[in-house]
């Protein structure tokens, strides 16, 4: 399996999603520095399977970069608190990266090898995997709106009324359906015995990963 | 009649009496369990509600499935409506964070406690969130849990439980603003490294404390509001009988 097949241990993934916020604020002030750390983190994570991830958060990352570098530019007149304030954002969206490469059904697998509680790891799959349900949910609450013709949502009563009220009720009868479907799979919190499908292990590539990740950042220190 | 006669009917008289004492002992014990069975089951049926009766009674009560399920479709419609916060982290002014989200992380919380009413259920759906929100901003999620488990212990002191809405109400109102001082102790520590001390608290609270002084009272108000949304729609949908225990 070549290393852009090979996908990031998912705890490896989570502590290199830190690593790469905390270093890259702490560095943000060190203009070529901090800038060439993040790019050689965007060209590693790519190397690591993150490459579909790196490229959905570089065209955001761009636009938002470059709206802040263009007031903090505007607001100080050198480019240099622009550049730093881009810095920063990199680190931001490079540190989302591995978290967005990383499937919730992977990490859940992951912490529960780790012998995280039950109720911890099913909190978070649910948290994870819930949100682009929860997209559907508020387009289809805003076309009921709007077939209703509730009128703009901008306005707080409508807002309350026609939308956020649906919205939590409907809510609550999906969070009823799953809590239903989960005990009928057999789901049990406590102390019951439980196996894990498929065991998430670390590999040789993950190693290489961090290795390459400390020695970036001991580089940039020592620029 | 003679002797072998009388033997003979003797001979089937008593296996039809055995037969007849046998059937009048199973009709007796049948009679015994019938008039049992309604006391005991009556019994066993108040054992449980004996059970879930104390079981309200108490502070700390075990978590169901369903329970962990709604917390963590809360916490994710929080998460959602949470992503602007690695965009407007960077923004240098003070509580900025605060004012952009609390309203949405005062609502959620509240409907969810409402919902649950167990203390930790702050704190689960901290937890939940953070755990996606720490790639965006590692130092809010610190904040978020330790402010949770402030939250829920100034509930615990106050009102020694959820069970009252005002409980909710007050989680609600606190658990965002209590992050303000522990970002300003982040900013602090956090720049000292870099080794312009103090440079980031300039810029994050202004050349003036006033407009620290208005931003904090600014984002309590903020999460007040948003508290007593969470109150409303909760009553709303229990008035409707959609927030079942």
């Amino acid at each position: 399996m070549t290393l852009r097949n090979k996908k990031l241990y998912p705890l490896v993934a989570i502590l290199s999603g830190l690593f790469i916020i905390i270093f890259g604020l702490v560095i943000a002030k060190d203009l070529l520095a901090c800038s060439l750390f993040l790019a050689g983190c965007f060209v590693w994570l790519a190397l690591f399977g993150c490459g579909r991830s790196c490229l959905r958060a570089l065209p955001l990352y761009v636009v938002v970069a470059g709206i802040f570098f263009a007031i903090f530019y505007g607001a100080t007149g050198t480019p240099d608190a622009g550049w730093a304030m881009a810095n920063r954002f990199g680190a931001v969206f490079l540190a989302i990266v591995p978290g967005m490469s990383t499937a919730p059904v992977r990490m859940t697998r992951s912490l529960s090898q780790v012998h995280m509680p039950r109720s911890v790891t099913l909190g978070m799959l649910i948290a994870m995997s819930f949100v682009p349900m929860l997209k559907g949910e508020i387009a289809r609450v805003r076309e009921a709106m709007k077939t209703r013709g509730a009128g703009s949502i901008w306005s707080p009563k409508i807002l309350y009324r026609a939308f956020l009220v649906p919205l939590v009720m409907r809510l609550v009868n999906i969070s009823d359906t799953l809590a239903l479907s989960v005990e009928t799979r057999g789901f049990a919190l406590g102390k019951a015995r439980y196996t894990i499908y498929k065991k998430e292990s670390v590999a040789l590539s993950d190693a290489v990963f961090i290795i390459g990740l400390a020695a970036g950042a001991v580089l940039a220190a020592v620029l | 009649m003679n002797e072998t006669e009388k033997k003979a009917i003797e001979g089937q008289a008593a296996p039809a009496a055995r037969e007849q004492d046998a059937a009048q002992a199973l009709i007796s014990n049948t009679e015994e369990i019938a008039e049992s069975k309604p006391a005991e089951a009556a019994a066993e049926a108040a054992r449980p509600a004996a059970g879930e009766a104390d079981d309200e009674n108490k502070i700390f009560r075990k978590y169901k499935i369903k329970d962990i399920v709604f917390l963590a479709i809360m916490a994710a419609c929080m998460l959602v409506t949470g992503a602007i916060m690695p965009l407007v982290g960077q923004i240098p002014v003070f509580g900025i964070i605060q004012v952009c989200l609390g309203l949405q992380f005062s609502i959620f919380p509240v409907i969810g406690m409402m919902k649950v009413r167990k203390p930790g259920a702050l704190l689960f759906m901290s937890l939940c969130c953070g755990v996606v929100l720490v790639f965006m901003n590692a130092v809010m999620f610190v904040c978020i849990l330790i402010c949770a488990v402030i939250a829920e212990g100034l509930v615990l002191l106050i009102f020694r439980g959820y069970r009252k809405d005002g409980a909710c109400l007050f989680a609600g109102t606190v658990y965002f603003p209590v992050t303000l001082p522990f970002l300003y102790l982040y900013y602090r520590f956090l720049y000292s490294w870099t080794g312009e001390e103090g440079q980031a608290v300039n810029a994050f609270i202004g050349s003036s404390a006033g407009m620290a002084v208005g931003m904090s009272i600014a984002v309590l108000a903020i999460c007040f509001v948003g508290a007593l949304i969470g109150v409303f729609i909760a009553r709303e949908l229990k008035k409707a009988g959609v927030m079942k225990k």
